[in-house]
C-alpha cells in the first residue's frame, strides 16, 4: 500500500514536471523568437487597440473626405454652370454693347471727307449744313451702315446733329465738330458708295453744287465707341 | 525515487517544448504567470512528499486551480489597468521560497544526521580498535 502510494507520487510529480517545463521551454523558445525592444515594450494588447482605433480614425476621415468630394463635385458643377451662364451673358452684353455702340469697331467700309465751304459759279459761299450731313447719314443708313461717325463722334440712334449760333457751329452729340468733316460708315462698300455717289446721291448732289468731297473704300475702318454715358431718366 | 522522476519529466518536458509550435504573443503573460504557478505547485507537492502528508486531489487540484486563477487575475488586471498578476507572483514566489525552505531544512538534517552517524560509528571503530590494540 505504502509503495503503490509512492509510485503515484513520483509519477503525478515527473507528469507536472513534465507539463511545467513543456510550457517553460515553450514560453523561452517565444521570448527568444519575439524582438521585444521592436516594439518598444508595448504589449500586443495595446497595439492592437491602438490599431483598432487607428483604423476606424482612418475610416471616419475617409468618409469625411468622401462626403467633402462630394460636396466640392457639387459645388464645381455648379461654378460650372456659373461660368456658363456668365460666359453667355458676357457675350449677350458684347453685343448688345457693339449694337449700342458702346465698343470700338472695326470693319470694311467707306470714309466721306467733306470740306466745309464752296464758291458757285456766282460767287457766294455755300457751306455744309447739318440737313447735309442728316440727309448722308439716313442714306448710309439706308444702304445698310452698321456703324456711323462723324470727326470720330459715333453716330447712335439718339445722336444728333445740329447747327446752332447762326449755322455757323456744327454739333454732333451735343459736341462742336471742325470742317474737315470726316464721315465714317461701316458696311457694304459698294452700296454704301453707290447709294452716295450715284445719281440722286447727296453726294452726287452737293459734288454738283461745287463741293470739294472725296469716297475712299477702306478694307480696314476703324470707328470710335460711344464716349458719353447711355442714361435713361424717363424711360420705364 | 521522486528527484528521478523530476529529472525525466523535465528532461521529457524540455524536448518536447523546444519541438512544440510556438504560441502566439498576446499569450504569452498568461503562460508566464501559469509557469509561476506551476512551479509554486511543484514544490509544494515534494515539500508534502517530505513532510509526509501529500495528497495527490489537493496536488492536482492546486496545479491546475492555482495555474487558472493566476491567469484569470492577470487577464482581470489588463482589463482593470492593473497589474495584479505582479500579486500573484509575489504570492507564488513567497511560497516557493517557504517550500524551498522545507526542503532544504529537511535535506540539511538528513546529511547532518548521515554525517552524525558516520562519526559515531568511525569513533566506535576507533574506539573498538583500540579495544582490540
Amino acid at each position: 500500500m505504502k509503495r503503490k502510494g509512492k509510485i503515484t507520487v513520483t509519477i503525478t510529480i515527473g507528469l507536472s514536471c513534465l507539463a511545467l517545463s513543456i510550457i517553460m521551454f515553450m514560453q523561452f523558445k517565444l521570448v527568444n523568437e519575439t524582438d521585444i525592444t521592436s516594439i518598444e515594450n508595448m504589449r500586443e494588447e495595446e497595439l492592437r487597440t491602438e490599431l483598432g482605433n487607428w483604423k476606424e480614425m482612418y475610416e471616419e476621415a475617409n468618409t469625411q473626405y468622401e462626403e467633402k468630394n462630394q460636396t466640392l463635385q457639387e459645388y464645381k458643377e455648379k461654378a460650372e454652370s456659373d461660368t456658363e451662364t456668365s460666359a453667355l451673358v458676357n457675350q449677350e452684353l458684347e453685343r448688345v454693347n457693339l449694337l449700342l455702340g458702346k465698343t470700338n469697331v472695326e470693319g470694311e467700309g467707306i470714309v466721306i471727307t467733306l470740306q466745309d465751304t464752296t464758291t458757285d459759279s456766282e460767287g457766294n459761299i455755300l457751306s455744309i449744313t447739318n440737313d447735309n450731313l442728316n440727309i448722308i447719314v439716313n442714306e448710309l443708313k439706308l444702304a445698310g451702315a452698321e456703324a456711323i461717325s462723324i470727326n470720330d463722334e459715333r453716330i447712335i440712334n439718339m445722336s444728333d446733329i445740329f447747327m446752332i449760333n447762326d449755322n455757323t457751329i456744327m454739333l454732333v452729340n451735343g459736341q462742336r465738330i471742325l470742317t474737315p468733316y470726316i464721315i465714317k460708315a461701316i458696311g457694304d462698300q459698294t452700296y454704301l458708295e453707290s447709294t452716295l455717289v450715284g445719281k440722286g446721291g447727296s453726294i452726287d448732289e452737293l459734288t454738283k453744287q461745287g463741293f470739294d468731297i472725296k469716297v475712299e473704300k477702306s478694307n480696314k475702318i476703324t470707328i470710335k465707341k460711344y464716349n458719353k454715358d447711355i442714361n435713361s431718366k424717363y424711360m420705364q | 525515487m521522486v528527484l528521478i522522476a523530476i529529472l525525466i519529466g523535465c528532461i521529457l518536458g524540455a524536448i518536447i517544448g523546444t519541438n512544440a509550435p510556438i504560441i502566439s504573443y498576446t499569450y504569452s503573460s498568461y503562460l508566464a504567470i501559469a509557469i509561476i504557478a506551476a512551479l509554486d505547485s511543484v514544490f509544494g507537492g515534494i515539500s508534502s512528499v517530505i513532510k509526509k502528508n501529500f495528497d495527490l486531489k489537493i496536488f492536482i487540484s492546486g496545479f491546475f486551480g492555482n495555474a487558472i486563477l493566476a491567469i484569470l487575475l492577470t487577464i482581470l488586471g489588463q482589463k482593470l489597468n492593473v497589474d495584479i498578476y505582479l500579486a500573484a507572483i509575489v504570492v507564488f514566489v513567497w511560497r516557493m521560497f517557504t517550500n524551498l525552505g522545507i526542503i532544504r531544512r529537511y535535506y540539511v538534517e538528513k546529511w547532518t544526521d548521515k554525517l552524525k552517524a558516520i562519526k559515531k560509528n568511525r569513533n566506535k571503530t576507533n574506539e573498538n580498535n583500540e579495544n582490540v590494540s
